[in-house]
């Protein structure tokens, strides 16, 4: 059903075509109807230089627009962000810089396509004169090729009824007999590697390199009692319908089943695999040198930082945000001091440039 | 003669367009892509070797000819009663037969998938039921393994087997099994010795595209496999997207596409394509 604003949008957008107003009408226009996004790139193009930013789309369109793009459009007049909801798998950015037509400027990746990437000169060096190392807690989350703005991490989350005893690690984890029941685990070697290794007892500050051919054996022992998700969405669905009593998922399903369940799903930080959400630029982007601006903004931004936690559970990355972060949402901050303590950053360096081989190997293993 | 072959000229002229359109804009890009399988990550054969030389090369193709071959002969079989029972039909109750049939084809893979999921899984519909009427004490595996994938599968596939079966079957000539019933034949010997051979053209034409359609299935393995089993086509989306291990990835492609068309070769021998496509004449 199409909305009267929609309808007012249409008639001026005709208008505009038909050059019966001119472009800063229309453009006053648009944003009186608060439709601004709505005006079209021709319309735009003459009066503003654009950043895109390419998510993986759901609330995140809307969490990266308001937390991320907002603050740099306000500083930086003349310039505007739009979201892109595509999902920028390493394969699309790849296929888009050989192609040599790049539109993405700045795309949530991952640490170890940042690796992959990086290695294949497919992206831009990050420019830490732009950004500042001083703004992320760690150095896992300035890398040389990509940067992350926020952070996410890998827990443990299981089933409260159906355990006298509440599991405290991936010890727990690998414990049949004391916790039976089906397992949950990412298809994927980032996650479930580490928590193999731990579960063999590896001390948890030289947790890296790992023994892959351990890790790997550890997995298959509990094979038979093991299910896997790709998505977040999937591995949501898989605690709350009690396919798995227990399971490593993003600590952002994990608190919304906690929090939908009024704790009968339960998730523990300890043992948790602290990611940094790495965003990469591919090389020859668009907005040239803008980008790494845009970037380094999002990372100096605690505040943005905070609210985008409240609104989509993303861990802020600026040391100055834990702080900032009111009571009620410091229980669901992985970078709340009190709970990174209990988790182990990811080498992503060392797992970027494994992963080729170590993710290949983990997906015949599952699917042996 | 000539002024067949002048007309045949003009044909071809008048298809040109259409013939020129897919070649630079389908085949070009199908064939640049597939080369890649050569080309990466050095010149050569080295991801070819791989279907010899790597295990988990050979499981996924394994994989997925053991779950082609199953879906098809399933959706044959079900196919098959299927269309028979259509043939023999009323008119009216035929129209109703084919709704049936064609309402489930027009429904999204995904939304398929996903009611499989709510009806298999542990504390789905079925399981449920079971559990109450007392006949399981434990819920069973019924979803997130082959099980699940087989019907998920079988359950699209099935229109597409009924289809091209029934069109061969109508045109079986009802005279002939009322002549042999009329000789003395029995029910079952007029079934085995006239409906069942002269129905065969349309089984192996159905056989065929069920075959190659399962080929490349992605989703519902995808959705009802629980990870842990890997079909062709999401071993290549995995190579191309995530590790962009492009020459492995299309070197699996080129080895479906090379498949599909060894399988259609092959068949155009036994069964008239043409017919069975359904371009008629």
């Amino acid at each position: 059903m199409q909305s009267f604003q929609q309808d007012c949008v249409e008639l001026a957008l005709r208008q505009w075509r038909a050059g019966k107003v001119d472009r800063r009408t229309l453009l006053s226009g648009l944003a009186a109807l608060g439709a601004a996004s709505l005006a079209p790139d021709e319309a735009l193009a003459q009066a503003q230089r654009q950043l895109v930013m390419v998510n993986w789309g759901g609330l995140a369109n809307q969490g990266f627009g308001n937390n991320y793009g907002a603050p740099f459009i306000a500083a930086n007049p003349g310039w505007r962000v739009t979201q892109d909801s595509t999902g920028p798998s390493a394969g699309r950015i790849r296929s888009m810089v050989e192609s040599g037509r790049v539109t993405w400027d700045l795309c949530d990746s991952s640490a170890t396509s940042a690796i992959m990437l990086g290695g294949m000169n497919m992206l831009n060096r990050m420019d830490y004169s732009v950004l500042k190392r001083d703004d992320v807690i760690g150095p896992t989350f300035a890398m040389e090729h990509g940067a992350a703005p926020y952070s996410f991490s890998s827990v443990l989350v299981y089933d409260s009824t159906k355990f006298a005893q509440a599991p405290t690690g991936w010890a727990d984890f690998w414990d049949l007999q004391k916790f039976p029941g089906t397992r949950l685990l990412r298809r994927d070697a980032s996650g479930p590697l580490e928590a193999a290794q731990m579960s063999l007892g590896k001390d948890m500050a030289n947790l890296y390199p790992l023994d892959v051919r351990a890790c790997l054996a550890r997995v298959r022992e509990i094979r038979r009692n093991l299910v896997f998700w790709t998505g977040g969405a999937e591995s949501e669905q898989f605690i709350r319908t009690g396919e798995a009593v227990m399971g490593q998922i993003w600590h952002t399903r994990a608190k919304v089943l906690e929090q939908e369940s009024n704790g009968r799903f339960k998730f523990i930080w300890n043992q948790g695999v602290l990611q940094p959400g790495i965003f990469v630029s591919p090389r020859g982007n668009p907005g040239g040198e803008m980008a790494q601006k845009l970037l380094a903004s999002m990372l100096a931004n605690a505040d943005q930082q905070v609210e985008l936690l409240k609104f989509l559970g993303n861990g802020p990355t600026n040391p100055r945000a834990a702080a900032a972060v009111p009571e009620e949402f410091r229980r669901f901050n992985p970078t709340d001091p009190a709970n990174a303590r209990l988790q182990v950053p990811q080498d992503g360096i060392w797992l970027g440039a494994n992963y080729q081989r170590v993710n290949a190997d983990y997906v015949d293993m599952v699917t042996g | 003669m000539s002024a067949a072959g002048r007309t045949s000229a003009g044909w071809w002229l008048l298809i040109l367009p259409a013939l020129l359109l897919v070649l630079v804009f389908y085949i070009a890009p199908i064939l640049q892509v597939l080369a890649i399988s050569v080309s990466e990550p050095e010149p050569g054969f080295a991801n070819y070797e791989r279907l010899w030389t790597s295990e988990g090369v050979q499981r996924v193709i394994l994989t997925t000819l053991r779950i082609c071959t199953i879906t098809t002969a399933l959706a044959l079989l079900l196919g098959y009663a299927i269309a028979y029972a259509i043939t023999l039909a009323s008119p009216r109750a035929r129209g109703w037969w084919m709704l049936a049939v064609l309402v489930p084809l027009w429904i999204s893979v995904l939304v398929r998938a996903f009611a499989w999921v709510t009806l298999l899984r542990r504390q789905g519909l079925v399981n449920n039921m079971l559990m109450q009427w007392g006949l399981i004490s434990e819920p069973l595996a019924l979803v997130w393994n082959e099980f699940g994938i087989l019907v998920g599968m079988v359950h699209y596939m099935v229109p597409f087997a009924v289809l091209p079966m029934l069109s061969t079957m109508r045109e079986i000539d009802p005279r002939l099994l009322a002549a042999a019933r009329g000789l003395g034949a029995s029910r079952g010997q007029v079934f085995r010795s006239i409906f069942l051979p002269l129905s065969t053209p349309g089984v192996i034409a159905a056989g065929v595209l069920v075959f190659i359609f399962s080929l490349g299935f992605y989703i519902t393995p995808a959705i009802l496999g629980g990870g842990k089993t890997l079909m062709a086509a999401e071993w290549i989306s995995l190579q191309i997207l995530d590790l962009i291990r492009w020459g492995l990835g299309t070197m699996l492609a080129t080895v479906l596409v090379l498949a599909i068309l060894v399988t259609l070769i092959v068949f155009s021998r036994v069964v008239d394509l043409r017919r069975m496509f359904g371009t008629g004449g």
